[in-house]
């Protein structure tokens, strides 16, 4: 064989329709008078949609005024941004007392605290710390929110919460910092790396017990003044009743899908039956059932407020579409995952614990998170019902003397940022579904689909 | 897994014989499947118990009568827009709840009809090749679909139809021929009132259908028989519209309009639609049509790219591309999300409560409830016409899928 040419031939750059700017708008825009007729009028459209938009929203807009009056007479045809500007803390807040917010915020930047090793690749014991939010950071943001006396349940509750917190927040920084967990790292500390396991495990359970007596002291004397679920309002207690939803949502839902993929014919049909219930009718009415109704299901003189009625509401709600979710991933999972577990002599809890769910749950994580913003938009919905939720709020202010009329401006802000929270959420659902469909590439058939 | 020698498992691991036969009742399937049974059924019951026995005491204590009686009484409120004849102070709570529901479905039926097509279009335009066009129909669905149905109702309500102009002037929606008016009252529009003969015409539309569908029949029969195609589209469409026509000018065009008047202070004659139905109707077409472009999209991208490209290289033409290859494998895609997007509509127009729209929610569950109380009926027959919507729907996308299935094999 002659060899020609030693070097390989560089590649010829794409022809300039590929690369060029007008060769896109070529293809994209012009491709046909049809296309250019259909993107004159788009264009024209858009220009007259972004043009109000603009003029409305910011170049006329009145950003500081006292009142709504003030802001007419500086500009009539712009929106009235200090109206809105001047609720914001209420819009977030609700009425809760102004010098007490540093306990909501404490509350979220703990959430957030607890949940970020989550999200690192090298902190070990996820599960642990997903559980733990679920089960213990709602003792400590419920006390944090309501304050008042401790019992002697939440007192106990509380600093174990704490300890949590704590032994999470270390064992993140040195996974990050030395790769090592933190039970490793207190061994090696005090150097007992070659000790027996059972010493080990004494040590372990000794210092775990000495930070739960000493934070037990510790949070003893810490009390916050009592603030009445009355006073919650706003964007917090948007989420704090989705946020309750949510967390009881996935639970709830697992147990009820395996009720309903049961083999006991007694737990399929009770399952199915209070799914199909809970599924088949709006929200709304779901609300309405337990403000009117669970007062009757009660023991006499024992009375549910109405915030704790709407919570249970939601979660049971939720707790239904979150099993039909499951229920699909289940349904996803070949045959041949549970004729092998079971062959290997699993039991059912073993099977659906070790085999089952962790295979479903992966794949069932984008769907979890579309649930989410749907129950997330849902929560608007108990304002119907006399909370002073976001809604309530963005309702108020146009009845306000100061900002009277002023319907519109707090809607769309409102809408902003409901669209903020939940199109970053969606994005990251899609994000998470190419992330996990890496093994699944071959079976979908279409390669255009990508966005 | 330990073994020894032998190839046994070890000591410790062979079966002790006998706390075997200690334990094999309790690891008998059967025995097992009927205890967890036992255990769930007596927790529901106990549940059901205590819930039945706190209620029927607190029933007593409050001295609240049950049973369904209450139907019967009349009701004393009026409804903002209703389809049946009810006077208040003479119709019962019965009617209440028939007009309830009427006007649940009635907004209903409307919002899905157009969503759907709407969602249609947004889904196509979505697909388009031209790139403005998709992303307007992308900022759209994005917009919609990312922000709570109610804020977008109320937004509707507040911003849009409450600004409408006073009666005295309303906005004619027809250019001067005032049969379509609009102002802060609703929409009014001219409603057609049929004359003695009208039955002639409509009688005529269904033998014209029949002889359109028998035409088209012996049309397709002859394509797959001979090969020879015969133009069916157009004389069907002069069929469907000349015979009913004919019939209708014969019979001397048997239908007259009621066109609204202004009178004093309102519009009256015609049919009027109130702002608060309007808001509802637009709030759940917009909102809901975002939903139906992605299910329409993600049908039509579901189907394989090459099946698009055999049937381009077998010859045939766009429009034949879509109708005989895209649109018949997209379907059985689109179709079972859409079904239970329709059921979603339905549900959601409860939200005609935070409007005003009288439908069974606004009507029966918070104004009949609140003056009779009767909670547990109220709430049980609210619930019950939910769920049988739910479960008719249901039933016709099982039905639908098993025609898919088949029609596959």
């Amino acid at each position: 064989m002659a060899i020609v040419k030693a070097e390989k031939t560089p590649a010829r750059a794409a022809p300039l329709s590929e690369r060029s700017l007008i060769g896109w708008l070529h293809k994209n825009i012009f491709s046909s008078s049809f296309n250019t007729i259909l993107s004159i009028v788009t264009l024209y459209v858009i220009y007259i949609t972004v043009n109000e938009v603009w003029h409305w929203g910011f170049a006329d807009a009145v950003w500081f005024a006292d009142s709504r009056r003030q802001c007419f007479e500086i500009s009539t045809d712009g929106a009235c941004w200090a109206g809105v500007i001047g609720w914001m803390d209420s819009i977030f807040y609700g009425r809760y007392p102004r010098d007490e917010l540093w306990r909501i915020n404490l509350g979220g930047l703990l959430v957030v605290l607890w949940m970020v090793p989550l999200w690192l690749p090298r902190v070990k014991a996820k599960v642990f710390i997903g559980l733990s939010t679920v089960f213990l950071y709602p003792f400590l943001a419920g006390y944090l929110f309501s304050g008042g006396g401790k019992g002697v349940f939440m007192q106990v509750m509380v600093t174990l919460a704490i300890v949590c917190l704590m032994g999470n927040t270390l064992h993140s920084v040195i996974s990050l910092i030395k790769g090592i967990s933190l039970p490793e790292f207190l061994i090696r500390a005090f150097g007992k790396s070659t000790a027996p396991e059972k010493t080990q495990h004494y040590l372990l359970l000794g210092i775990l017990f000495c930070s739960f007596v000493a934070v037990y002291y510790w949070q003893s004397s810490w009390q916050v003044e009592a603030v009445s679920w009355t006073k919650w309002g706003g964007l917090f207690l948007t989420l704090v009743v989705s946020g309750i939803g949510i967390a009881s949502a996935l639970p709830g839902g697992i147990i009820l899908a395996l009720g309903r993929r049961s083999n006991l014919p007694f737990i399929r049909v009770v399952s199915i039956g209070f799914i199909e219930l809970f599924r088949s009718v709006p929200l709304i009415t779901v609300l309405f059932m337990a403000t009117t109704m669970f007062p009757l299901f009660m023991p006499e003189g024992f009375v549910l407020n109405k915030l704790v009625q709407v919570i249970i509401a939601v979660c049971l709600f939720n707790a239904c579409y979150m099993a039909e979710t499951v229920r699909a991933g289940l349904q996803a999972i070949p045959k041949g995952q549970f004729e092998g577990a079971h062959s290997i002599g699993l039991g059912y809890w073993q099977t659906m614990g070790a085999v089952i769910m962790p295979q479903a749950l992966k794949h069932m994580i984008p769907n979890i998170v579309g649930s989410f913003i749907g129950l997330f938009k849902d929560t608007t919905l108990v304002s119907i019902i006399g909370l002073f939720d976001i809604l309530g709020v963005l309702r108020a202010v146009g009845k306000d003397v100061t900002w009277l009329g002023l319907h519109i401006e707090p809607l769309v802000f409102g809408a902003l940022l409901f669209f903020l929270i939940c199109f970053a959420m969606s994005k990251y659902s899609r994000h998470l579904e190419v992330k996990f469909s890496t093994g699944l590439k071959n079976m979908t058939p279409n390669k255009r689909n990508k966005s | 897994m330990a073994i020894d020698n032998r190839g046994r498992p070890a000591k410790h691991l062979q079966p002790n014989t006998s706390s075997q036969k200690k334990f094999e009742f309790f690891h008998d399937e059967r025995v097992r499947s009927i205890f967890y049974q036992a255990l769930m059924a007596a927790a529901v019951g106990l549940l059901v118990w205590y819930l039945y026995s706190n209620t029927a005491h607190n029933l007593e204590v409050r001295d609240m009568n049950t049973g369904f009686d209450f139907l019967n009484v009349t009701a004393g409120f009026d409804a903002g827009f209703k389809l049946i004849d009810y006077e208040p102070g003479v119709g019962t709570y019965r009617d209440i709840y028939i007009l309830g529901i009427l006007n649940t479905l009635f907004v209903s039926v409307l919002a899905i009809i157009a969503s759907t097509l709407l969602g249609f279009v947004i889904g196509l335009m979505r697909l388009s090749n031209n790139w403005l066009v998709s992303k307007v129909a992308l900022v759209y669905v994005e917009i919609f679909r990312n922000t709570p149905l109610l804020i977008q109702l109320i937004f509707w309500y507040i911003g849009v139809f409450s600004l409408l102009p006073k009666v005295r002037n309303s906005i004619d929606l027809s250019g001067g021929a005032e049969v379509l008016i609009l102002n802060n009252r609703g929409l009014y529009m001219a409603w057609p009132v049929p004359g003695d003969l009208l039955w002639m015409t409509g009688v005529a539309f269904l033998v014209a259908v029949s002889v359109v569908v028998l035409f088209r029949r012996w049309a397709q029969k002859r394509l797959d028989l001979t090969g020879q195609g015969f133009p069916t589209l157009l004389p069907s469409i002069a069929l469907l519209i000349l015979l009913p026509g004919t019939v209708y000018l014969m019979t001397g065009a048997p239908l007259e309009w009621d066109i609204p008047k202004l009178e004093g202070f309102n519009f009256s004659g015609g049919a009027a639609l109130p702002p608060a139905f309007l808001t509802l109707l637009v709030a759940l077409i917009i909102y809901h049509s975002s939903y139906f472009a992605e299910s329409v999209r993600a049908g039509v991208l579901s189907v394989n790219q090459g099946q698009l490209e055999a049937a381009h290289a077998i010859g045939l033409k766009p429009a034949q591309v879509a109708t005989r290859v895209v649109i018949p494998q997209a379907m059985p895609a689109i179709v079972p999300p859409m079904i239970s997007l329709w059921m979603n509509t339905v549900k959601n127009s409860s939200l005609a409560v935070a409007i005003g729209y009288p439908d069974l929610v606004s009507l029966f569950m918070q104004t009949t409830l609140n003056q009779l109380g009767h909670a547990i009926e109220i709430v049980a027959m609210t619930m019950a016409f939910y769920m049988t919507i739910s479960l008719s729907i249901s039933w016709l996308l099982n039905i639908y899928n098993k025609r898919v299935q088949l029609v596959e094999r």
